[in-house]
């Protein structure tokens, strides 16, 4: 098994075990798009397509995680298409 | 991850979220995320997440201290009107920069901020403070016409109203008291128990965003609101930077909302500021302790291309910024108003407004399936389209051209 397609399964294993699983509580999830060169690309659907605390959970969540998990890691990039979310856990607007 | 811990309040609806995280990502900071509810990750990120009470900012701050006791915080940063008091009460417990609390507490009650103002001298409509358990039929004969009714707490329009008589004022008195019973507000205190009745002043709209150190306001821009804004109901929609007003007006806008700030109390951190202009000079309508709301802070850049949110992180861990000054180019954005109340079934036109001319992009935030509740009720926008420009007028004529192109289907 190469390297990169090591680190792959590791961040897909850190994703079924620990990430889905909490997201689903938002009726959310994550899906591994791919990793190259130590960058994880990510995509979220369910509750986290489109929600106002999409990013929070990605960058806060998400990437801290796995970067403990995985000091390799690098970034982690959220390539969802938020816009055509249908069901977002959280709907931004004016407070 | 390394740089100093930076705290910022984010409520699970703010717009401004991806705009503050892009910024903190750039400073290199090791950023922190409240929010009012607790994220699905937060036990297993609990370094990074963290829940606090936004609506008890004294709770907010017993809170963040404790948290905050082996994971010491640089600054802290409320990216709205909901979270600015429990930033302010977080700071001044931590010894963080911000203003007190007292005076951006004073900016969330309408009522309270009138009287600051007044009290010190800067123009405000007269105004009045009415239960809402007074009979409607009576309060409305205490008012002169026409006449704004708004809650105290609400922002963005939401809620206000204007009414031309007393039949108009008693249906607008209504419509506000079953708005603060809704379920998507949360209002408290004397704003679930009172609304603010004040004069209705003419004249031209303009919002001041502006940055206080040290108690000094810098005006980082003025916009213009080229649209009338004379109720019965008052919606944002186009907001255009630089402002076409003549120097001498710009400067007495300048000075209303120091002179405001100072009465408040406000000495650190964004400032937005409403006035209105008329034969009278400005009048100042509100001060929020708190930058520009929705995506708009998106047509603001300065010196060699920072952005609103990281002027304003920079200046709460007191780090140096190169430049206050915006880009020469005139800048522009069109909040998308809800045009009914409705399901929203689809949006079409999205690409051909992006090819307009000087539009820089839209932005559809609603989603497909979402109820759309137009104001004085709604709470949201369809999305917002950016322009930039030679000039003002180039920047207004694109956002009016781009939305044409649009078509939201509502059912």
């Amino acid at each position: 098994m190469s390297e990169g397609t090591d680190l792959k399964s590791r961040v897909q294993e850190l994703i079924d075990t620990m990430i889905n699983p909490a997201v689903a509580g938002h009726g959310g999830y994550v899906e591994l798009i791919d990793v190259q060169d130590n960058r994880v690309y990510l995509q979220m659907g369910g509750g986290c397509q489109g929600c106002g605390a999409a990013d929070v959970t990605l960058k806060s969540g998400i990437e801290r995680l796995i970067k403990e998990e995985l000091p390799e890691v690098a970034e982690v990039l959220d390539t969802t298409d938020h816009s055509s979310g249908t069901n977002p856990y959280y709907t931004a607007g004016k407070s | 991850m390394g740089g100093p811990r930076l705290l910022l309040l984010l409520p699970t609806r703010t717009y401004r979220t991806e705009d503050f995280i892009d910024a903190a990502r750039k400073l290199g900071v090791d950023l922190v995320c409240a929010s009012e509810k607790p994220s699905t990750l937060e036990d297993l990120a609990p370094d990074t997440l963290l829940t606090l009470d936004f609506a008890d900012p004294e709770a907010a701050a017993k809170r963040a201290a404790a948290w905050s006791a082996g994971r010491p915080l640089a600054a802290v940063v409320g990216v709205d009107d909901a979270t600015a008091p429990a930033a302010a009460a977080i700071a001044e417990r931590l010894g963080l920069r911000a203003s007190a609390p007292a005076a951006v507490d004073a900016t969330r009650d309408k009522y309270q901020m009138r009287q600051c103002l007044a009290a010190a001298g800067v123009p405000v409509p007269r105004f009045r403070r009415i239960a809402l358990d007074e009979p409607p039929l009576r309060a409305s004969r205490g008012v002169e016409y026409p006449c704004v009714l708004k809650p105290l707490a609400l922002s963005a329009s939401r809620g206000v109203i204007r009414a031309n008589n007393a039949d108009q004022f008693i249906a607008a008195f209504a419509r506000i008291r079953a708005l603060l019973q809704r379920d998507d507000v949360s209002v408290a205190g004397d704003a679930a128990r009172y609304l603010l009745a004040e004069q209705y002043v003419p004249g031209l709209e303009v919002a001041l965003e502006g940055l206080l150190t040290k108690g000094h306001l810098h005006t980082l821009a003025l916009f213009d609101k080229p649209d009338p804004l004379e109720g019965p109901f008052f919606e944002e929609t186009i907001y255009v930077t630089p402002s076409r007003m003549p120097v001498a007006v710009q400067d007495a806008i300048r000075s209303a909302a120091a002179a405001a700030c100072l009465a408040l109390g406000l000495t650190e951190g964004p400032v937005h500021a409403e006035l209105r202009l008329n034969d009278d000079g400005p009048w100042v309508l509100e001060v929020a302790a708190r930058s520009i709301g929705g995506l708009c802070s998106r047509t603001l850049r300065f010196g060699t291309g920072l952005t609103l949110e990281e002027i304003i992180l920079r200046h709460a861990l007191d780090w140096p910024i190169a430049s206050l000054e915006r880009e020469r180019r005139a800048a522009g954005v069109m909040m998308i108003p809800v045009p009914r109340a409705g399901r929203l079934d689809g949006v079409r036109g999205v690409d051909d407004a992006k090819a307009v001319r000087h539009v820089e992009d839209v932005v559809i935030s609603a989603h497909v399936g979402q109820t759309l509740v137009p104001l004085p009720e709604g709470w949201q926008y369809l999305g917002f389209v950016f322009a930039r420009a030679e000039t003002p007028a180039d920047v207004e004529d694109a956002l009016r051209i781009a939305h044409a192109q649009l078509r939201f289907d509502v059912a």
